[in-house]
């Protein structure tokens, strides 16, 4: 009976197991590393991890919605290359915020060209946003055929040092973007959004606009893409046409992990945060586990792996009982 | 605000396929029309023209009689036209009172839905059906969680939330019990009453006639009859539904079976569905299973085949069996003809050869003799008279009866000993109908056994040796020789009285 | 859509014709030189070899069904390519257990690519992804002590020198006819391929008809990665060197050219051939760029347009309102 009602918990509330994998690797890394609520440390980390965060969370909008967005770790490098090249290190502080508008317009046209191949021409998602995540990886390098190029240093100071209150500039970002998140999911678009990611005949049939909606997803995506570039450029300081390539596998992991289903209509966005925090900190658990520089890529990859079979590996389970 | 209706000469392809050459009907406010029909006439399809669901290719729409055009569901929606779908719209991950409202939530500050008033107004909606559950139905359960009977009356409610002023009832009532079905038709007069139009979408004759005022009929994609339904009797209604006057002019010489060996046994089979099945099958039978949909025969058939598991015991030709894959039934000499053909029978895009040889392939040698292969297929086609192009091309290009042979012509080349077979006639036109029958009752005078489960109480009646009905999951009766009558079996599909049951 | 009716690998072939006539027009391409042109067609058909081997098993899963695809073999390739070079060292002797080697790296990996997908029920396109993930740090530890070895020179001299002096077809070439006709042996004339085509039409069909769809799935995947790694095989005996990315600009269009070649993304339908002129079209539109003198950033783009165009004519799914 209680295993029972276990199973019917994590069901209703998948977020509840990204709540208990993200406590359980907090603690492992609390005893890898003492210090890792000191103010210095959280903020290094918080600064880390925001790109991913911000990725996964717009992944989990696509995801929901029944699709998925290959193309997001291009938009990252698309944003990053635009700044840095453009920008440069001499930039001034006008022209950083004319192009962080600009990254934004980027990232929404790009979202928007996904949008309308998966949602108008009706392709399927995931070859399409592979396509375009090959002609938005090669923009980028196009803008920025070598690494360098960067933003003003005193720009990557502030951002360094902007702790409102003491707690580190990402918190307020991540409560932003749970609070928007928040206010999406009790609209009439919230109910459209599962609706269309559950069974998207049924949501056709009940007259909710399902084109629209799968088009508004992949312009969200691409937007929170073009804040993830913003972003990783601030945190970096300096460009690289293939900063984004293996972010678009993190954040599907983070989403998987999260508990929001790759099938779409389950889950949300605070489980998908949870998760790429998740994954960040196991990252730094990895590192700081003193294992062989040549053994961490395979290490990290591995634990990828894992994260992702974990929904298959508990179904196994619950098909056995 | 009332509305009328009236399609009139609707065309509508699927493709290749033709669902409605010349469908109309009349749809008045204040009244109740039946649309009728048999499987694959064509009804479904109509209605979704008339809900804006698909596009019509010819004919056209006229609203209080001035032409419209509906471009989208919503269009349909927003002049008051609801729709209760055979397969219902219901996202299943969403709770009750979500898949209720949704696209018309009540909505509070900030565009911000409130819970409070979609609730309370959920539970008035299900107050309408309030006595007729038999688990606690609450606004914020999944509707995943819930039984078939439960979905189809949140789908109900679904559609009357919108307050529509035409409402299409599609085979609204095929999960519902008797309760729920009196439920409804009380509420359908009290709807008439206030000027809405109900079009009933049906093949089941007993409600249609308690419920309608006018019908229409449709037959392979035209309309062929309407008028008022105090009109008419119920033996003309088929008479318009099919083509001849009786399809059953088709005499069965019920042969002495007795004598023949047991080579079936099952006992206690369980599955999902089903709660404790045992009987036992002659060679050379041929016995219908039936009842209403969803008791079981589908699982009953499919657990034999080794396609689901299941608990029980099974004995053929003596030898204890119990299969886990449908290869090792198949090595027994089982065959499978499955319920639906396009989505578990056939590969659509492959050519005619390959659906009929798939489960063959291996006896064709490496590299595969494919000359031979045709040469075995093409007389397995032309015994079950095949009107084919060439093997070569796509099974997408033949008409349903046809593809229902190649089917049926894939089993048969391997000479199976038992065949199951779910409803396969279905969606197939009278003469490959009749074609079938003969061949069913040819195959078990040459000692092949056949089960057979169809939803034509007819087909049963006319062919079979014996019927075994199927209610909640156990063998309600077995009805043979005299005992087969279509009373019997609809009141054993029924179940015996309600409270009759344990 | 319009439909063509020219089949799609006759359509590519005539597109990879049109693309080569196209690049003797430009300034660098072979103007009126005949001499020239027949080197360079057979110089890009033998560049061609080794995409479309590695684009083998790439067919296989795709036709397969359930949105496979393999997104592992670039570096199952450059895996394989080291080991080949190590284990050979030189040796002639040592060839054939390297290959053999090679597949089985492949196979395994395919196989735990399969079983992901098929027991785990992870969707193919995340599985592969992440296994590459984890075959590209396996490379990184095969890397770190700075891999010797060496290709052996009958690799060499099968692999990447014409036949004769008085026969100019390069080798290679005649490997991959050979190649092409035992996958067509493979897809249209064994059991195995017919099911394949099964599953990837319909796996409901396909397991009431017999097929055991779980063992055709791990086979599809496990073939896919032997092949891949037959393809690192031919790619290190044709460059005789390796490098962490050896294997991974082929991936790509590895894809695309199953694409080109008509066999449907969703599975079900395709063939070899098909796939063999789309290798044969994406080579030649990577030589053109590079005649052009356009950087990786452009072959990029291009790359990802002409896939996208591409799923736009045949990969259109039915629309919702019908």
């Amino acid at each position: 009976m209680k295993r029972f009602r276990m199973n019917s918990l994590l069901t209703r509330r998948p977020a509840l197991f990204a709540l208990i994998l993200l406590v359980l690797a907090l603690i492992i890394n609390f005893i890898l590393q003492p210090n890792l609520f000191a103010g210095d440390t959280l903020n290094s980390n918080m600064r880390v991890f925001l790109p991913i965060i911000l990725l996964a969370a717009g992944q989990a909008v696509v995801i929901l919605g029944g699709g998925i967005d290959i193309s997001v770790g291009g938009i990252v490098s698309i944003v990053n290359t635009i700044l840095a090249a453009r920008v440069g290190l001499e930039g001034s502080t006008e022209a950083m915020w004319q192009y962080v508008g600009i990254s934004l317009l980027v990232g929404a046209l790009a979202g928007a060209i996904n949008g309308f191949f998966v949602a108008y021409l009706r392709l399927q998602p995931i070859i399409t946003t592979y396509a375009t995540s090959f002609l938005y990886a090669g923009f980028a390098l196009f803008i920025l055929p070598n690494p360098g190029g960067g933003i003003p240093a005193s720009i990557a100071e502030l951002y360094r040092n902007t702790s409102p209150l003491g707690l580190p500039l990402a918190f307020f970002v991540i409560a932003i973007v749970l609070g928007l998140w928040w206010y999406i999911q009790s609209t009439r678009y919230g109910n459209y959004l599962f609706a269309v990611g559950g069974k998207a005949q049924a949501a056709y049939e009940t007259a909710v606009p399902v084109t629209a909606v799968q088009f508004s997803t992949y312009v969200i995506s691409g937007l929170m893409a073009a804040f993830s570039g913003i972003a990783i450029t601030m945190l970096s300081g300096s460009g690289n046409a293939d900063i984004g390539s293996a972010m678009t596998l993190n954040s599907i992991t983070a989403v998987v992990i999260g508990g929001t289903a790759l099938s779409g209509g389950v889950g949300g966005v605070a489980g998908p945060v949870m998760g790429a925090i998740t994954l960040g900190l196991i990252q730094n658990i990895v590192s700081f586990a003193h294992i062989d520089t040549w053994w961490e890529t395979l290490v990290k990859a591995t634990i990828i792996v894992f994260a992702l079979a974990m929904p298959g590996i508990i179904n196994l389970f619950r098909r056995r009982e | 605000m009332t509305l009328s209706l009236s399609a009139r000469n609707v065309v509508k392809r699927y493709g290749g396929v033709v669902a409605l050459s010349d469908g109309s009907l009349d749809v008045n406010a204040g009244e109740v029309v039946a649309l009728i029909g048999a499987n694959g006439s064509g009804k479904s399809t109509m209605s979704k023209v008339i809900n804006g669901v698909v596009v019509l290719d010819g004919g056209q729409l006229l609203i209080d009689g001035k032409p419209a055009h509906f471009p989208s569901p919503q269009a349909a929606k927003a002049l008051g036209i609801a729709t209760v779908f055979q397969e219902l719209s219901l996202i299943p991950q969403m709770t009750v009172a979500d898949n209720v409202w949704l696209t018309r939530e009540p909505l509070g500050a900030g565009g911000i839905v409130s819970r409070k008033m979609v609730n309370a107004r959920t539970e008035e909606l299900l107050a309408l059906f309030a006595g007729t559950f038999k688990t606690d139905l609450r606004p914020d359960l999944p509707v995943s969680e819930l039984p078939p009977d439960e979905k189809q009356i949140v789908e109900i409610l679904k559609a009357i939330s919108v307050d529509p002023s035409i409402l299409i009832l599609d085979e609204a009532t095929a999960s519902l019990d008797s309760r729920q079905v009196q439920r409804l038709f009380e509420l359908v007069n009290k709807w008439k009453a206030t000027g809405q139009a109900i079009v009933f979408v049906s093949h089941r004759m007993e409600e249609i006639f308690r419920i309608a005022d006018r019908f229409s009929v449709l037959r392979n994609g035209k309309t062929v009859g309407a008028g008022m339904i105090k009109d008419i009797t119920e033996k003309d209604l088929v008479k318009l539904m099919v083509d001849k006057a009786s399809v059953f002019s088709f005499a069965r010489k019920s042969g002495q079976k007795d004598e023949k060996p047991v080579c079936l046994e099952v006992s206690e089979l369980q599955t999902r569905t089903l709660r404790g099945v045992s009987f036992n099958v002659r060679e050379g039978e041929l016995v219908g299973i039936g009842g209403l949909q969803g008791q079981g025969q589908r699982d009953l058939l499919l657990s034999l085949f080794g396609d689901i598991p299941f608990a029980g015991n099974v004995q053929y030709n003596g030898e204890p069996v119990h299969f886990r894959h449908p290869r090792q039934a198949m090595k027994n000499g089982f065959a499978l003809v499955p319920g639906d053909r396009a989505r578990e029978g056939l590969l659509y895009i492959r050519s005619i050869l390959e659906n009929m040889q798939l489960p063959s392939w291996m006896r064709y040698g490496f590299p595969l003799k494919i000359g031979k292969a045709k040469k075995d297929a093409e007389q397995t086609g032309a015994s079950l008279n095949l009107k084919m192009a060439s093997l070569m091309e796509p099974v997408s290009s033949l008409s349903g009866g046809n593809a229902q042979k190649v089917v049926i012509g894939k089993w048969l080349m391997r000479q199976p000993g038992l065949l199951l077979l779910d409803d396969p006639t279905k969606g197939v036109d009278v003469g490959t109908k009749a074609e079938f029958y003969a061949l069913l009752t040819q195959l078990c005078d040459e000692g092949k056994t056949i089960l057979f489960y169809s939803s034509d109480d007819e087909e049963l009646i006319g062919l079979c040796d014996r019927v075994l009905v199927l209610h909640d999951g156990h063998i309600k009766t077995e009805l043979v020789g005299a005992a087969l009558t279509k009373e019997n079996l609809v009141s054993a599909s029924l179940g015996v009285a309600e409270g009759d049951e344990q | 859509m319009k439909r063509f009716s020219i089949s799609p690998p006759v359509a590519a072939l005539l597109l990879a014709v049109i693309l080569f006539v196209l690049s003797g027009l430009l300034p660098n391409g072979y103007g009126s030189d005949l001499d020239i042109a027949r080197a360079q067609a057979l110089n890009i058909l033998r560049l061609a070899v080794f995409l479309g081997v590695i684009a083998a098993g790439q067919t296989l899963v795709i036709i397969s069904g359930s949105e496979g695809i393999d997104l592992s073999s670039g570096s199952i390739v450059t895996l394989t390519a080291i080991a080949t070079y190590v284990i050979v060292n030189g040796a002639d002797e040592r060839v054939l257990p390297a290959l053999l080697v090679s597949l089985l790296i492949g196979a395994f990996i395919g196989f735990l690519n399969g079983a992901g997908i098929t027991f785990l029920k992870i969707s193919p396109f995340v599985m592969t992804l992440g296994m590459s993930g984890v075959v590209t740090g396996a490379i990184i530890i095969a890397n770190h002590g700075n891999v010797s070895g060496k290709v052996a020179p009958i690799m060499t001299r099968l692999i990447a020198r014409p036949l004769s002096p008085e026969f100019p077809i390069p080798n290679a070439l005649i490997i991959w006819l050979v190649f092409g006709i035992l996958m067509w042996l493979l897809l249209e004339r064994t059991t195995f391929g017919k099911n394949l085509f099964a599953i990837g039409t319909n796996r409901v069909t396909a397991k009431l008809s017999g097929v055991n769809v779980t063992a055709m799935n791990l086979a599809a995947y496990s073939l896919a990665g032997a092949l891949a790694g037959f393809g690192g095989f031919l790619v290190v005996g044709n460059t005789g060197v390796v490098m962490i990315q050896l294997g991974q600009p082929f991936l790509f269009p590895s894809i695309a050219a199953v694409a080109v070649g008509g066999t449907l993304l969703s599975g079900g339908k395709g063939s070899y051939w098909g796939t063999m002129a789309g290798a044969i079209v994406l080579t030649l539109i990577t030589s053109l760029l590079t005649t052009m003198q356009m950087p990786d950033s452009v072959r990029r783009m291009v790359l990802g347009g002409t896939l996208l165009i591409l799923i736009s004519i045949y990969g259109r799914q039915r629309s919702l309102r019908q």
